[in-house]
């Protein structure tokens, strides 16, 4: 027996559970992130099982969902073939069965439906369907009928009578089947009559073989809690007292400035706020956790620091050493949205109004500890037997509670029963044709062979195969159309020089805009960069009272960027301000009003007049909110201002820190510039740059964040855009850049704009500085852009099953600005569902492939790129685990949105301005929403990156999060050759060369004729615009500049 | 003339009942509806429904009545045992704002729903509960005899219950539905023995007949004092239960269970008021004892210090606009109380639309403190408790507790009616098996 635990040791148990906890923040700000990123050193195949024991999630699927994407063709069969193939390589060939390899016998299971099921369902199936009655629909009916020939013509011809029958297991079948059938009278026997005789000859004999084999039996999980085993053995659970009560003390104690009444003992760490407030409550108030109350004052734990009191508890719950990791790791997931919140809070939340002490989270499992410990003491004096308590005493030794536990109800677990295993034999025996004359024959040890084989292929080994297929049937499309597209593009020359070209970011939500962008004009040239566009700050605008940082979470900014009024308007702006600081007083008052008693009573005698904008709203959302916007108009902030980008001289350093600066130095500037062009290899100008940022703007959406830009660490990127256009047309800017070896031609304009993903309205900025020179060029592309902002919400309006499949481009513009404004809206726009590649090179490449807005495209030329592949590391680091993590919570949230993601929105509750619950009392919610992720196919992200291997291996030698991501296949890679349209694809530590199917890519003449009027994805296809249409729509283009 | 305003009236409620029955029916027998079938048909009842209703009240205001009754006679008759159950519906100043609220109000949410609730698997479930919930809500406001309400009201906790418990794949929402279903019985049974005791001592149960047929307010009560005492307070307790007025109030933040706006609006906005509403009715009772009178104030005002103690505190949104409509509900009783009754009335449809429109934002909460926050240039001050702060700490944290806690009002319950009533019974499952064990064991020696 250890000693003591000391605090060390629980120390360690802690840094390993917090790992566990759900790594989402405060709700504000969301970050997509791997939501198994614990797990991430373990291969993708692992850890997802791994999930499966920590979080009692779902690995993959369940089956069923996968064999129906099997019956719509979405796997196919080869799909099947060739990844168990891959799975079993050698083995596969190997005769597991009469005459079937082990490659045979697993596609048998998993081609076509099983029935499997507990053991009443398979007799309901054999009592109350046609099961024993006639073969399984998929199997042939060659097959059928010769195995009905063969069994009729042993009856008939060679059966005599059972007593002759020399096979003892062949005699007792026939024993059996004797009572069912009329053996004296078979030959007239009609041919159903055969089939149902054949078929239950079959299953009798696979119930003898199933037989064979003994009980698949092992014991049941290790309780890993107190709770586990009196929840197995009194079938009582002790947590949801604990967790009410939790979650009322930590919603009320976390809460960011929701309540209008915060906690009175402020100040406290939480183990003694929650002391004071219930270490000496009365029964009456505790209830199921009266026993607190004596064991707070038996020990003394109010006058324990936090941490000496879990060591109490521990040892009076006699805890071990070996065992205390898996018990703090399943102490700290009895909760785990709270319980992460706390984490985050302590950590990672400077920026919110009441961030945590350090420390805290061992403070909270000092309650946790103390409550689970006065629920199991209530539990074992009322619940359980009396000779429990005796046995027990006053604290509650996790062994003997086990072991107690374990003699009133010993757990087991069976693997399958035999019902089951001779079922699952019968059917896959149908599939296979095997005789059942031969089947008798087999040995004992044959038939255990058989059943192994059948066990060991279980559920969780078919679903990891379904899975893997249906990602390859996606992954070899895609490779296919790629290898296709860039075939003839790498033939092709890139166009000389655009007339326009247009920066977007990298998100999978502009792939469908710059394909329709470049439809509408072929001098359009469009670029993919993360939408922070290089330039990491804190930024605040003129109407903001806080700075937000706008750049990807894992860089810290070390700017400030104000936007302040330009000169002529600040005195304008100035009272505007005042004005709005008046009526947002006067609405906070109402708004706290509202809730009290006497303000509240007075309110509501004027709340019929809130009946207007509620039925307006409800009934008109978008007429609403024009009319809104031209009120507001008053008090808004106004489009005068500039960005204050560059620092004074005189400037006082502001922040606490002397690390953060006010605005930026030339160099600086410079530099960010030369980065990011850089990045995307843009070396030929076109007269005029649009740098378009993109953000989202949607009502009743506590998730509003998510739908931002993630390169902005879930902000809006508009701001990040303009600055980055004020650079890079600053004349000193271009000096400086000209002396690195970049020359900006003078007639080059770069133009900040910002694109809102979910009504598609583009807005530009600092539209005053055009040059009149470029006004034409300006009235041209912004036409353009009206023009794609209505092919595009055509696109999206596709997926909206709320949106008439036959609506035009223009009505799609209304409707999706509708859903940005409706309250009533839970899915203002898909987000990044779908989402499923990311294109790592020249935009020529791939120009012209429809994608359906499932990929992300970063532009990167690796012909400009020097020897060390310093652009390309640069590059990856952030684009692959900013996709990684986006792709990896997508998929995760749609396999099993009830434990990984947040379940539906509908019931949501916001709750202390920090996260979301169902209803008024539950855990707090992690990850996407139902309606979020409802369109979402699961797979891991294809990345397809133009690079050499070698390129590739140096960025994965330099980066261990990548190398990690690759090896461990929790990412998908292939390499576009620069060169050649020749692919290879990462397996198992090589690139192998892809091998294209060879199926012709379809053509298309714009992208509207290839979606309208589909609601699902939409495969790959070359957009081939006939010229006799370029020809036209340049020709409208071109002629108002006439 | 008559027959036609009679038919309009009737239409008021027939038209809930008609989108019922169809969606009900049509999903019974297994060929649902498509999504924009059913919201075209309660749109359109919907639009029928609040039009029939302005006509009643344009037709009154025109004709200056104050009462317009439509009568449907007896629904069932024993006549040796005098008992008829009679159904009428009455139109008049507490009623026609009542329905016209309703429609509005529901209509609103229906139409929110139709979007909020598209594509979700219990879209039809959720629409025929809805459709109940609207009639239930229009027979109990209409209401001109005793057990017509009780009809409405009836249908009103069904459905609440049923829309509690509308995610009943998981635990939370169905073990909370259950719990607001037994308060709702508890109710409903001192509502039954009400009318039950009136039947008995007026021998109908018609309001014309308990509180003469002057139009409301102005009725007078056909009950002695002690007979309205004891109507009066199982009326009163009936209403407590429906209103969560003290100690039933602890059901309100449990029914946020539902989908956000739709089922939160209802409880929040439209179903707390129904017992406040029974008291209106009722009012004429409240005239003759005193000390009834002093029972509904004290209530009213306990009711409305608790939940304003109790929602300052409450840190998730929906539970803090529960107890703020909770406070409200007891002020509103105190007036009725006080015998304010046009006040009330007013009061109630005011608090009505502001909260429901409170509840429909409440998940644009993030967006809307952020915008004010912007307004201001600032982080939000909080708001103070001034009368607490004043108090020492120790009494301090004990008020704390008693808010986070919710006024142990389900405490309360659990121990004094819950767990005894839990204890009884398996008190006499044990008799019972000991009984049997007797009984069988007497055979076997045979």
């Amino acid at each position: 027996m250890a000693g003591e635990l000391v605090w060390e040791q629980v120390a360690r148990a802690l840094e390993h559970g917090v790992h566990l906890l759900p790594a989402q923040g405060p709700i504000a700000v969301f970050v997509h992130h791997n939501t198994l990123h614990a797990f991430e050193h373990l291969p993708f195949e692992q850890a997802v099982v791994a999930g499966v024991d920590t979080y009692g999630a779902h690995p993959y699927w369940p089956e069923s969902r996968y064999r129906n994407k099997v019956e719509w063709g979405r796997i196919s069969v080869s799909d099947l073939e060739k990844e168990l193939l891959e799975d079993l390589s050698e083995s596969a060939n190997e005769i597991v069965a009469p005459s079937t390899t082990r490659l045979q016998l697993r596609l048998a299971m998993m081609a076509h439906r099983l029935r499997i099921g507990p053991d009443a369902e398979i007799r309901w199936s054999i009592a109350e369907t046609d099961a024993m009655k006639a073969f399984l629909p998929d199997v042939p009916a060659s097959a059928s009928n010769q195995m009905v020939h063969q069994v009729r013509h042993w009856m008939l011809r060679e059966y005599t009578s059972t007593e002759n029958v020399v096979d003892e297991s062949l005699a007792l079948v026939l024993i059996d089947l004797a009572e069912e059938f009329d053996f004296e009278r078979r030959a007239s026997w009609t041919d159903g009559t055969w089939t149902e005789f054949t078929l239950r000859f079959l299953y009798f004999i696979c119930r003898k073989g199933a037989s064979q084999v003994g009980h698949g039996e092992e014991q049941g999980p290790m309780p890993k809690r107190h709770r586990d085993a009196i929840r197995d053995s009194l079938h009582f659970d002790c947590d949801p007292s604990v967790n009410e009560l939790l979650i009322r003390f930590l919603s009320s104690t976390l809460d960011q400035g929701l309540a209008q009444w915060h906690s009175v003992l402020s100040g406290e760490g939480l183990f003694h706020r929650f002391l004071s407030l219930y270490g000496k409550a009365s029964d009456f108030v505790l209830g199921y956790l009266s026993p607190l109350r004596e064991i707070v004052k038996r020990e003394g734990h109010s006058s324990l620091t936090a941490r000496e009191s879990i060591v109490v508890s521990l040892a009076k719950m006699g805890i071990q050493e070996e065992q205390l990791d898996r018990f703090i790791e399943s102490t700290l997931l009895s909760l785990p949205g709270w319980t992460s919140m706390v984490w985050q809070l302590e950590t990672n939340a400077e920026w919110t109004p009441r961030p945590l002490p350090e420390g805290s989270l061992e403070e909270l499992l000092a309650i946790r500890l103390l409550l689970d410990r006065a629920s199991i003491d209530d539990a074992i004096r009322n619940r359980a037997p009396s000779a429990w308590r005796d046995a027990l005493g006053e604290n509650v030794e996790f062994a003997r509670l086990v072991q107690l536990a374990r003699e009133l109800a010993p757990s087991s677990s069976q693997i399958a029963t035999q019902q089951q295993r001779a079922f699952l034999l019968f059917q896959v025996a149908q599939r296979l044709a095997w005789n059942p004359l031969d089947l008798v024959s087999l040995s004992g040890a044959a038939w255990r062979n058989i059943v192994d084989e059948l066990v060991q292929f279980n559920s969780m080994n078919r679903r990891r195969i379904y899975h893997a297929a249906y990602e390859r049937h996606y992954r070899e499309e895609l490779l296919d159309a790629i290898s296709e597209i860039s075939k003839q593009s790498s033939a092709d020359a890139p166009a000389s020089s655009p007339r326009f070209q247009i920066i977007t970011c990298i998100d999978d939500r502009e792939e469908s805009f710059r394909r329709h962008l470049e439809e509408i004009d072929p001098d359009i040239e469009t670029l993919g960069a993360a939408g922070f566009f290089a330039v990491p700050m804190y930024f605040r605008s003129s109407t903001d009272a806080h700075y937000i940082p706008l750049c990807p979470v894992v860089i810290k900014p070390k700017h400030f960027v104000d936007e302040v009024a330009q000169v002529t308007h600040q005195e304008i702006l100035k009272r505007r301000t005042e004005a709005r600081r008046v009526l947002g007083k006067a609405s906070h008052q109402i708004h706290l009003g509202s809730r009290s008693m006497l303000a509240g009573t007075l309110t509501a005698f004027a709340g019929s007049i809130a009946s207007i904008p509620m039925v307006a709203r409800v009934l008109a959302p978008r007429l609403t909110s024009k009319a809104k916007e031209f009120v507001g108009q008053v008090v808004k902030g106004g489009k005068s201002t500039t960005l204050c980008l560059e620092r004074l001289p005189d400037d006082s350093v502001t922040g606490n820190g002397s690390t953060l600066q006010q605005g930026f130095t030339l160099s600086e500037m410079t530099d960010m510039v030369e980065r990011l062009l850089g990045d995307i290899g843009l070396r030929t100008f076109a007269p005029l740059i649009v740098v378009l940022g993109h953000g989202s703007s949607s009502l009743n959406n506590p998730h509003e964040s998510a739908y931002n830009c993630g390169a902005c660490g879930g902000g809006r990127g508009g701001p990040n855009a303009r600055a980055f256009a004020q650079m890079a047309n600053d004349p000193r800017v271009r000096r400086n850049l000209a002396d690195r070896g970049v020359r900006i031609p003078d007639e080059a304009w770069f133009l900040g704009a910002y694109h809102n993903t979910c009504n598609d309205q583009v807005e530009f900025w600092d539209l005053d500085r055009l040059p009149t020179t470029h006004q034409k060029l300006f009235w041209e592309i912004q036409e353009k852009i009206d023009q794609a902002r209505e092919r595009n919400a055509w696109e999206r309006c596709r997926r909206f099953t709320s949106a008439k499949p036959e609506i035009s481009p223009h009505e799609a513009l209304r409707h999706v600005e509708e859903r940005s404004e409706d309250l009533a809206q839970a899915r203002p726009e898909y987000n990044h569902a779908s989402n499923a590649a990311c294109i790592v090179g020249r935009r020529s490449r791939t120009r012209g492939l429809f994608m359906d807005r499932r990929s992300f495209l970063t532009s990167y030329d690796p012909s400009l790129d020097n020897t060390d592949h310093d652009v390309l590391h640069r590059l990856l680091s952030a684009v692959i685990p900013v996709c990684a993590g986006i792709s990896l919570e997508y998929f995760f949230s749609t396999i099993d949105n009830s434990v990984y993601g947040c379940g539906s929105k509908l019931p949501h509750n916001i709750t202390g301005l920090l996260g979301v619950m169902e209803g008024a009392a539950s855990d707090l919610r992690c990850g996407l929403s139902q309606q979020m992720v409802e369109i979402h196919e699961p797979m891991r992200i294809v990345f397809v990156i133009e690079a050499t291997e070698e390129a590739f291996r140096s960025v994965m030698k330099r980066n261990a999060a990548i190398e990690r991501l690759v090896t461990n296949e929790w990412i998908q890679v292939a390499l576009l050759s620069p060169t050649s349209n020749e692919l290879h694809l990462y397996h198992k530590g090589t690139f192998e060369p892809y091998v294209p199917s060879g199926r012709p890519l379809p053509t298309a003449s714009s992208s509207g004729p290839w979606f309208h009027g589909w609601r699902g994805n939409v495969g790959f296809a070359k957009i081939l615009p006939s010229h006799l249409e370029v020809r036209s729509s340049g020709a409208s283009a071109k002629e108002p500049a006439q | 003339m008559t027959t036609i305003l009679d038919f309009i009236g009737f239409l008021v409620v027939l038209c809930p009942l008609v989108t019922l029955t169809i969606i009900g029916v049509t999903e019974l027998f297994q060929h649902p509806m498509s999504e924009r079938s059913i919201s075209l048909l309660t749109k359109t009842n919907m639009v029928i429904g609040l039009l029939a209703s302005l006509i009643v009240l344009a037709s009154m205001l025109a004709t200056g009545s104050r009462q317009f009754i439509v009568d449907c006679g007896n629904f069932g008759v024993l006549d040796e045992e005098h008992y008829h159950f009679h159904i009428k519906f009455l139109f008049d100043r507490l009623s026609i704002p009542m329905v016209i609220v309703s429609y509005v109000l529901v209509g609103v949410i229906g139409a929110f729903a139709t979007k909020y609730l598209h594509n979700d698997s219990g879209f039809h479930r959720f629409f025929v509960v809805f459709a109940m919930f609207l009639l239930g809500l229009l027979v109990a406001f209409l209401a001109g005899t005793i057990e017509t309400l009780f009809l409405g009201w009836e249908l009103v906790g069904l459905s609440s219950a049923l829309l509690i418990a509308y995610f009943h794949e998981r635990v939370g929402p169905v073990r909370n539905g259950l719990w607001v279903w037994t308060i709702y019985r508890v109710a409903d049974a001192a509502f039954l023995m009400a009318a039950v005791a009136m039947h008995h001592m007026i021998r109908e149960g018609d309001f014309t007949g308990l509180m003469g047929s002057a139009p409301w307010p102005e009725g007078t009560s056909a009950l002695s004092g002690w007979d309205a005492l004891l109507v009066g307070s199982l009326l009163l307790v009936a209403a407590a239960g429906k209103s969560g007025l003290v100690p039933f109030s602890g059901w309100l933040p449990r029914a946020m269970e539902g989908p956000t706006p739709s089922s939160a609006v209802f409880y929040g906005a439209l179903s707390i008021h129904l017992g406040a509403f029974l008291l209106l009715r009722m009012s004429p009772i409240l005239d003759d004892s005193p000390f009834l009178r002093g029972m509904v104030i004290t209530l009213g005002v306990t009711t409305a210090i608790l939940a304003a103690i109790v929602s300052r505190v409450q840190s998730d949104v929906k539970s803090a606009l529960a107890y703020a409509s909770v406070c409200q509900v007891g002020i509103i009783v105190t007036e009725i109380g006080l015998g304010l009754w046009y006040l009330a009335l007013v009061h109630m449809i005011g608090h009505a639309f502001l909260r429901s429109l409170q509840l429909l934002r409440a998940p644009n909460l993030l967006r809307d403190y952020k915008s004010l926050e912007n307004a201001i240039g600032g982080r939000l001050a909080h708001g103070s408790f001034g009368v607490i702060e004043r108090l020492p700490h120790r009494w301090q944290i004990a008020t704390y507790r008693f808010a986070l806690e919710r006024g142990y009002t389900d405490a309360l319950l659990l121990k004094l009616v819950v767990n005894p009533f839990l204890s009884f019974f398996k008190l006499l499952d044990r008799m019972e098996s000991r009984w049997l064990q007797i009984l069988s064991s007497d055979r076997e020696k045979q």
